[in-house]
C-alpha cells in the first residue's frame, strides 16, 4: 500500500510543482489555491494513467484531497484483487 | 510515440523562466485540456531554448477564434464535427431523426464554407496548420454501423473538398489523416472526459495530434542529399557476380522493392533532392547497365557516380564536395552495415540508413522515412534547375582550373553571366525564405526566421528585400541569393547628418551553387549604385559553417569581420575587383 502513496505523491508532485514533499499527504482542494477545476481534472488523468484505471465521473467530486483519493484507490485496487 | 501526460508536464516545468517566449494559438471549439498539455510539451522539445505560450479561445466558437488570433508565430486549427453542426458532437441534444439528416448536411456546408472563409483570412497574417476531424461520427445515421450511409459519405465528402481547397492557401498546412493514423493507432473519442469535461479525445489520441501538429508548425531542416549504394540496393544482385544482366528489379525477380526504392529516387531527382552513387564496382560495368538497362532512376538524375574500389568514406567525401553541402544535409543508403559504419566514422553528420535487401516491408518504410527526410512543402523552380547546375558547376569549376588564378576574373568574365535582381517584397516568396533558412556557409549570421517573423519584418516600410537570379552559359541557377536590412535614416549616419544613408543588412545568403562567381561583389555593387546609400553595417556572426562569407568580409573590408562591421562605398570601390556580370532589375 506504500507504493499507491508513492505513485500518488508523483501524481501530485506533477500537477502542483510548487508543492513541497512533506506537504503533499496533507494538501487539499481546500488548502490549495492551485487546485481549481482544471488542475483537478489534470490530477485526475494523471492518476488514471499512473494507476491504469478509468475513475467514474460519479467518484470525482469526492476526490478532493491527497489522503481521499488515496484511500479511493487503496479501496479499488483491494477491490479489483478480489 | 505516445508521451504520458505527466511526461508532458514534466517537459513544461522544465523550460527556463526566462526562456524567450513562442506565442502559438490553439485554435479550437472544444475544452483544449490536455491536447494544450501535449501541443505545449511538443513544442517545448522541437523548439528548445523557447517557451512555448499556447493561446486558445472560447469553447464552442471556432470560427470566432480564428477571427480573432493575432500575436503568435503560428496557429494550429483543430476542427471536430461538432464545429460543423452541434448535433454531430456529444453535448448537444438537437436530435439524430432521420427526416434531420438533411438539414445537418446542409448546416455542414454553410460551416465549411464560414471555416474555410475564416481560415483563409486568417493565414494571410499567421501560418496555419489545420486538422480535420479525428473523432468518429456518433451513431447518427440509420444504417448499419458496417454500412457508410449517404449521409455519412456527404459528410466526409464535404470535408474532403474544403481541405483540398485549404490546402491550395499559401500559409495553410494541413495534418495528413494517414500520418495520424500511423501515430495515433488507440480510440480517439474518450465519451466520460467529453461528457465530464467538454474534451473529446483519449489522452492517447491528443498526444498523437498534438505530435502530428507540431511537426507542422516548425520549418524543419530538410536533408538535401542521398547517396546509394548500386548492388543489392538500388537493383538485386552483384553486377561483378551476376552481370548486367543478371541485375534485377521486377516482380518476376521477387524484386520489386528495388524497383519502387528507384521511383522514389527518381521522385526525389525531379523534386529537387541531389542524388550521388557511392559504389564499390567496376566502373564500366556501372556504365554498361545504366546504358543498356532501363532503370527507373535515370543516369541524368545522378551526380556525381564515385564507382571504384576504394573505401566508401573517400566517396562521400567527393561527393560533399562537388555538392558543396555539409555531412549534416545527406542521408547515405547501403545493404551493408560495415560499409554505412566505415562512412559513419568518417563522417559522424552523415544520417546512414541501411537498406534491407532481404524484408520489402522494412523496405518500404525505409523509403517512408526516405519520403519524410526529404519531403518538402512545394517544389520551386530552383529545384528542378538544381542538379543540372550542380554538374554545369563541376564543369565550370574544371574550366576554370585550366586558367591561371591571376587571369580567374577574365575568366568569369568570359561566361556571360546574367545576375537579375529584384527588390519586390510583395506578395510573399517563398523560396527567398526557404534560402535563408537552409543556407549554411555564405551566411552572415546564421539567423532563421519563422514565416510570421519574416512577413512581419518585410511590411516594414524601410526594410529591404532584394532576390538575385543568375545564369551563364553553363545555364540557369535560379535564385541564388537573398539580401535583407533596414535603411536607416540619414541622421544615424555616424551620429552625424550629412544627408547619406546607411543599409544595416540583417540577413544575407547565397547558396553554395552560385559560387566562386564573385556574384557577391555584384550585388553590393548594385546595393551602392541602387539604394543611393554610402555605407553597408553588416549585422555579422560568425558561425561554425559561415567561412565563407567571412572570407568575404574580410577581403572587402582588408580586415577580420566583428559584429557590426562597416563598409563604405569608397572602401569597397577600392577593394573590389572589377564588375564581372550584366545586371538587370526587374519590378
Amino acid at each position: 500500500m506504500a507504493e499507491i502513496e508513492t505513485r500518488l505523491t508523483n501524481c501530485f508532485a506533477t500537477a502542483f510543482p510548487e508543492l513541497k514533499a512533506q506537504e503533499i499527504p496533507s494538501v487539499s482542494a481546500g488548502s490549495l489555491a492551485s487546485w481549481d477545476s482544471l488542475a483537478g481534472i489534470t490530477l485526475i488523468s494523471l492518476i488514471e494513467e499512473e494507476f491504469g484505471i478509468s475513475i467514474s465521473p460519479d467518484d470525482v467530486p469526492d476526490l478532493i484531497s491527497f489522503e481521499l483519493i488515496a484511500d479511493y484507490l487503496r479501496r479499488t485496487q483491494s477491490e479489483g484483487a478480489k | 510515440m505516445t508521451m504520458k501526460l505527466a511526461e508532458a508536464l514534466k517537459i513544461i516545468q522544465s523550460v527556463p523562466l526566462d526562456a524567450p517566449p513562442l506565442p502559438v494559438a490553439l485554435l479550437c471549439g472544444f475544452t483544449p485540456l490536455h491536447l494544450e498539455t501535449f501541443l505545449r510539451a511538443q513544442l517545448c522539445n522541437l523548439f528548445p531554448g523557447r517557451a512555448p505560450n499556447v493561446k486558445t479561445g472560447l469553447y464552442g466558437d471556432l470560427v470566432g477564434n480564428l477571427q480573432r488570433v493575432t500575436d503568435v508565430s503560428a496557429a494550429v486549427v483543430v476542427i471536430e464535427w461538432s464545429d460543423l453542426d452541434p448535433r454531430l458532437g456529444l453535448r448537444r441534444l438537437g436530435g439524430w431523426e432521420p427526416s434531420q439528416l438533411h438539414d445537418i448536411l446542409g448546416e455542414v456546408n454553410r460551416s465549411c464554407d464560414r471555416l474555410q472563409n475564416a481560415t483563409t483570412a486568417a493565414a494571410r497574417n499567421i501560418p496555419l496548420v489545420v486538422s480535420f476531424p479525428t473523432l468518429p461520427l456518433p451513431p447518427i445515421s440509420f444504417t448499419p454501423l458496417a454500412r457508410a450511409s449517404e449521409f455519412t459519405l456527404d459528410l466526409r465528402s464535404r470535408v474532403a473538398v474544403v481541405s483540398a481547397e485549404l490546402s491550395r492557401v499559401p500559409s495553410v498546412k494541413i495534418v495528413d489523416p494517414q500520418r495520424l493514423d500511423a501515430l495515433s493507432s488507440s480510440r480517439h473519442l474518450d465519451v466520460n472526459s467529453d461528457l465530464s469535461s467538454g474534451f473529446p479525445y483519449t489522452l492517447a489520441h491528443a498526444s498523437s495530434l498534438a505530435e502530428a501538429l507540431s511537426e507542422l508548425i516548425l520549418n524543419r531542416p530538410l536533408k538535401k542529399g542521398l547517396i546509394t549504394d548500386l548492388d543489392d540496393t538500388l537493383w538485386r544482385g552483384i553486377l561483378g557476380e551476376v552481370g548486367v544482366k543478371g541485375t534485377s528489379w521486377d516482380l518476376d525477380n521477387h524484386s520489386q522493392i528495388h524497383a519502387l526504392y528507384q521511383q522514389l529516387l527518381h521522385s526525389l531527382a525531379t523534386a529537387g533532392t541531389l542524388i550521388a552513387v557511392a559504389s564499390k564496382n567496376d566502373q564500366s560495368l556501372v556504365e554498361e547497365a545504366f546504358a543498356s538497362r532501363e532503370l527507373i532512376l535515370l543516369a541524368t538524375d545522378i551526380f556525381p557516380f564515385e564507382v571504384h574500389w576504394g573505401a566508401k568514406s573517400e566517396s562521400v567525401a567527393r561527393i560533399l564536395d562537388a555538392w558543396n553541402i555539409s555531412a549534416a544535409d545527406v542521408v547515405c543508403v547501403d545493404d551493408s552495415p560495415m560499409d554505412l559504419a566505415e562512412i559513419k566514422a568518417a563522417h559522424p553528420a552523415t544520417e546512414c540508413l541501411l537498406f534491407p535487401r532481404e524484408n520489402p516491408q522494412a523496405a518500404y518504410e525505409l523509403m517512408e522515412k526516405l519520403r519524410d527526410l526529404f519531403g518538402k512543402d512545394k517544389i520551386s523552380e530552383e529545384d528542378s534547375l538544381r542538379a543540372a547546375s550542380l554538374r554545369a558547376n563541376a564543369e565550370l569549376q574544371h574550366d576554370k582550373a585550366k586558367v591561371a588564378s591571376d587571369a580567374a576574373g577574365d575568366f568569369i568574365r568570359h561566361i556571360d553571366g546574367k545576375l537579375t535582381l529584384s527588390a519586390q517584397k510583395q506578395p510573399l516568396d517563398s523560396r527567398s525564405l526557404e534560402l535563408v533558412n537552409k543556407t549554411n556557409q555564405f551566411n552572415l549570421n546564421g539567423r532563421r526566421f519563422q514565416e510570421v517573423e519574416w512577413q512581419n519584418w518585410l511590411n516594414t516600410p524601410d526594410t529591404v528585400l532584394v532576390a538575385a537570379s543568375y545564369r551563364d552559359k553553363y545555364g540557369p541557377l535560379g535564385k541564388i541569393a537573398v539580401i535583407a536590412g533596414d535603411l536607416l535614416p540619414s541622421a544615424s549616419v555616424n551620429g552625424d547628418s550629412s544627408g547619406k544613408r546607411r543599409l544595416r543588412i540583417r540577413t544575407w545568403v547565397m547558396s553554395c551553387r552560385a559560387f566562386s562567381r564573385l556574384i557577391e561583389y555584384d550585388c553590393v555593387r548594385w546595393l551602392f549604385a541602387k539604394l543611393d546609400v554610402e555605407e553597408l553595417e553588416f549585422d555579422f556572426l560568425p558561425t561554425a559553417r559561415n567561412t565563407p562569407m567571412q572570407n568575404f568580409l574580410q577581403d572587402v573590408l582588408r580586415a577580420p569581420a566583428e559584429p557590426h562591421c562597416r563598409l563604405s562605398r569608397t572602401q569597397f570601390m577600392q577593394n573590389c575587383p572589377a564588375a564581372n556580370h550584366s545586371v538587370e532589375e526587374v519590378a
